[in-house]
């Protein structure tokens, strides 16, 4: 731990990840909140409401998943540590 | 320390191959669903059977979702589509057999299964609108756009691998930290939560491989919200 | 980081195959089956609805015959029922038209026998009342029975028209005188005086004796008849008596 590139690749990480776990639960938190509301006002529409949550709950999710990718090559594929 | 996901194990040298552990499970993956597939459509009838019938039904709810998806008629993408969709399904949930990782876990099958949905969105859009239609897609809505569409072929590609390596790279990972802490009953949740996520996968990997070949067949399905991931 | 290349082109090969045998022996064998049984439900739809159509064409068939038949049995019950009505009424008539003649024919048979009855009768009574008078006359004197009557033959005379009467006055032939027996030469002479005086001239008689009259006295000339005789009174009598009868 000398190196420290290798300290500040994993404060990135840190980093990386809790700012990116948190936009999407806000996003998420909206979206479900919209389908919620959605579904409240047309019960019958419910099937394809939730299919399409689903997705789009799994497309916001990608973004945290990004910013996860992002520690994990931080972490075990840095270009920068030897 | 934990290994890191990002490097693929070679099992061993096959020729001048070498196989990883993904490719061994990719194979027996490959064997079961053609040969349970063999089995069950062996013996066909026009009064279906119980297994007929849950093959049936999941042709025409995979028929149902391309018309929805992508407006054209589902017969000639049925086979690609429902292919993919069967395969990350399966080896999504291939990590619940214990000792297997999912192929879908590394970023060589993601990225494989990213690069078929490239060439066959390219493929269908010059089959339907001809080299020159397909390549006039590009210019619109005005010739400015031309670099960004050039850039959203890529990276929609990279994205599409991307996602789905990271959502189950990040299930195994966490799976694996939990086993590590406690083995008995407390990855039970991230298990379930892990199959979950994989069938969401499969069904986003799929619905985005659909809306990329229709958008590139049509222009209709450039609608859809997700195609501009 | 790096890629393993060797597994991606691996991997990339094994999806391929693997989409290759899904499409050969799962989606397209599924997919096949299941137009197949669209096809056959489709054709076992047209199939019934033919099946339906032939039985809808045979039931209304069956429908057109009962009601033919039942018109067929109607017509022919009322033209039953007309016939027997003709032949009642035509036997009625008849019978009555029989019944007619046999109580017109008895009418008249009847009538007939009653007017013989009569006849015979009446027959019997002339016959008797001339018999009657001929026994009664024959108790008269000769004389009485021939003399007495030449004044009735005068008073004919007189009843005849005037244009008769000098007619007969004027004859040139004779004129016959019936008696009912032969008259002696004073009777004769007698009737001629009396003749004479009532035509205005004496006749030429011609004597002609008839036993039938009874008792009375008939000139007859060439245009007319004098009849002043019991016969004739009988014979009026009796034209009379028949006529009151009738």
């Amino acid at each position: 731990m000398d190196n420290p590139i290798e300290i500040v690749s994993i404060l990135g990480a840190a980093l990386a990840v809790s700012f990116g776990a948190l936009g999407p639960a806000l996003a998420e938190g909206r979206a479900v909140a919209a389908a919620m509301d959605a579904i409240a006002r047309q019960p019958e529409a419910a099937g394809t409401l939730s299919r399409t949550l689903f997705v789009g709950l799994a497309m916001i999710e990608t973004m945290a998943i990004y910013c996860l990718v992002v520690a994990v090559l931080l972490l075990f594929a840095n270009p920068f540590v030897h | 320390m934990m290994h890191s996901p990002l490097i693929s194990e070679t099992l061993f040298q096959l020729g001048p191959l070498p196989i990883g552990k993904a490719v061994a499970v990719t194979w027996g993956l490959l064997a079961l669903l053609a040969g349970g597939s063999w089995l069950l459509t062996r013996r066909l009838r026009l009064r279906p059977t119980r297994w007929q019938s849950l093959l049936e039904l999941l042709v025409a709810v995979l028929d149902g979702q391309i018309r929805d998806t992508m407006q054209v008629s589902p017969a000639p993408y049925r086979a690609l589509i429902g292919s993919l969709f069967l395969f990350i399904l399966a080896a999504n949930w291939a990590e619940l057999i214990p000792g297997i990782e999912p192929p879908t876990a590394s970023l060589e099958t993601d990225a494989a299964l990213a690069l078929i949905v490239f060439v066959a969105s390219i493929a269908c859009g010059v089959a339907s609108r001809g080299p020159a239609g397909y390549l006039r897609t590009f210019a619109e809505p005005s010739w400015v756009m031309i670099p960004l569409n050039i850039v959203e072929q890529l990276t929609r590609t990279f994205s599409l691998s991307v996602r789905l390596f990271g959502n189950i790279m990040s299930g195994v990972f966490v799976l694996g930290i939990a086993l590590s802490l406690a083995g008995l009953l407390v990855p039970i949740p991230f298990m379930a939560l892990d199959l979950l996520t994989g069938a969401i996968q499969a069904y986003i990997f799929s619905v985005l491989a659909m809306v990329f070949i229709g958008a590139a067949v049509k222009e209709t399905a450039g609608t859809h919200p997700a195609s501009k991931e | 980081m790096t890629l393993d290349w060797w597994s991606l082109g691996l991997q990339a090969v094994n999806v391929l195959i693997l989409v290759w045998l899904l499409s050969r022996f799962l989606f397209r064998p599924v997919a096949q089956i299941v137009a197949e049984r669209q096809s056959e439900a489709g054709r076992l739809l047209d199939e019934a609805a033919e099946a339906k159509a032939a039985a809808e064409r045979v039931r209304a068939e069956a429908e057109a015959a009962r009601a033919q038949l039942a018109s067929r049995q109607d017509t022919a019950l009322r033209a039953a029922e007309q016939e027997v009505a003709g032949v009642k009424a035509r036997l009625l008539r008849e019978a009555e038209e029989e019944v007619r003649q046999l109580h017109e024919r008895a009418e008249q048979a009847q009538v007939a026998r009653q007017q013989a009855a009569l006849a015979l009768v009446e027959e019997r009574a002339t016959r008797l009342a001339l018999e009657i008078a001929a026994r009664l006359l024959e108790r008269l004197p000769d004389s009485v029975r021939l003399s007495a009557f030449i004044d009735g033959l005068l008073a004919g005379l007189d009843e005849l028209p005037a244009a008769a009467r000098q007619a007969l006055g004027a004859e040139s032939a004779a004129l016959t005188l019936r008696v009912p027996r032969t008259p002696s030469a004073g009777e004769l002479e007698a009737c001629r005086q009396a003749l004479a005086r009532a035509l205005g001239r004496e006749p030429e008689l011609k004597v002609a004796v008839d036993p039938g009259l009874i008792a009375g006295l008939e000139l007859e000339g060439s245009n007319a008849v004098v009849r002043n005789s019991f016969r004739a009174d009988l014979a009026r009598l009796h034209r009379e008596l028949s006529h009151e009868s009738a």
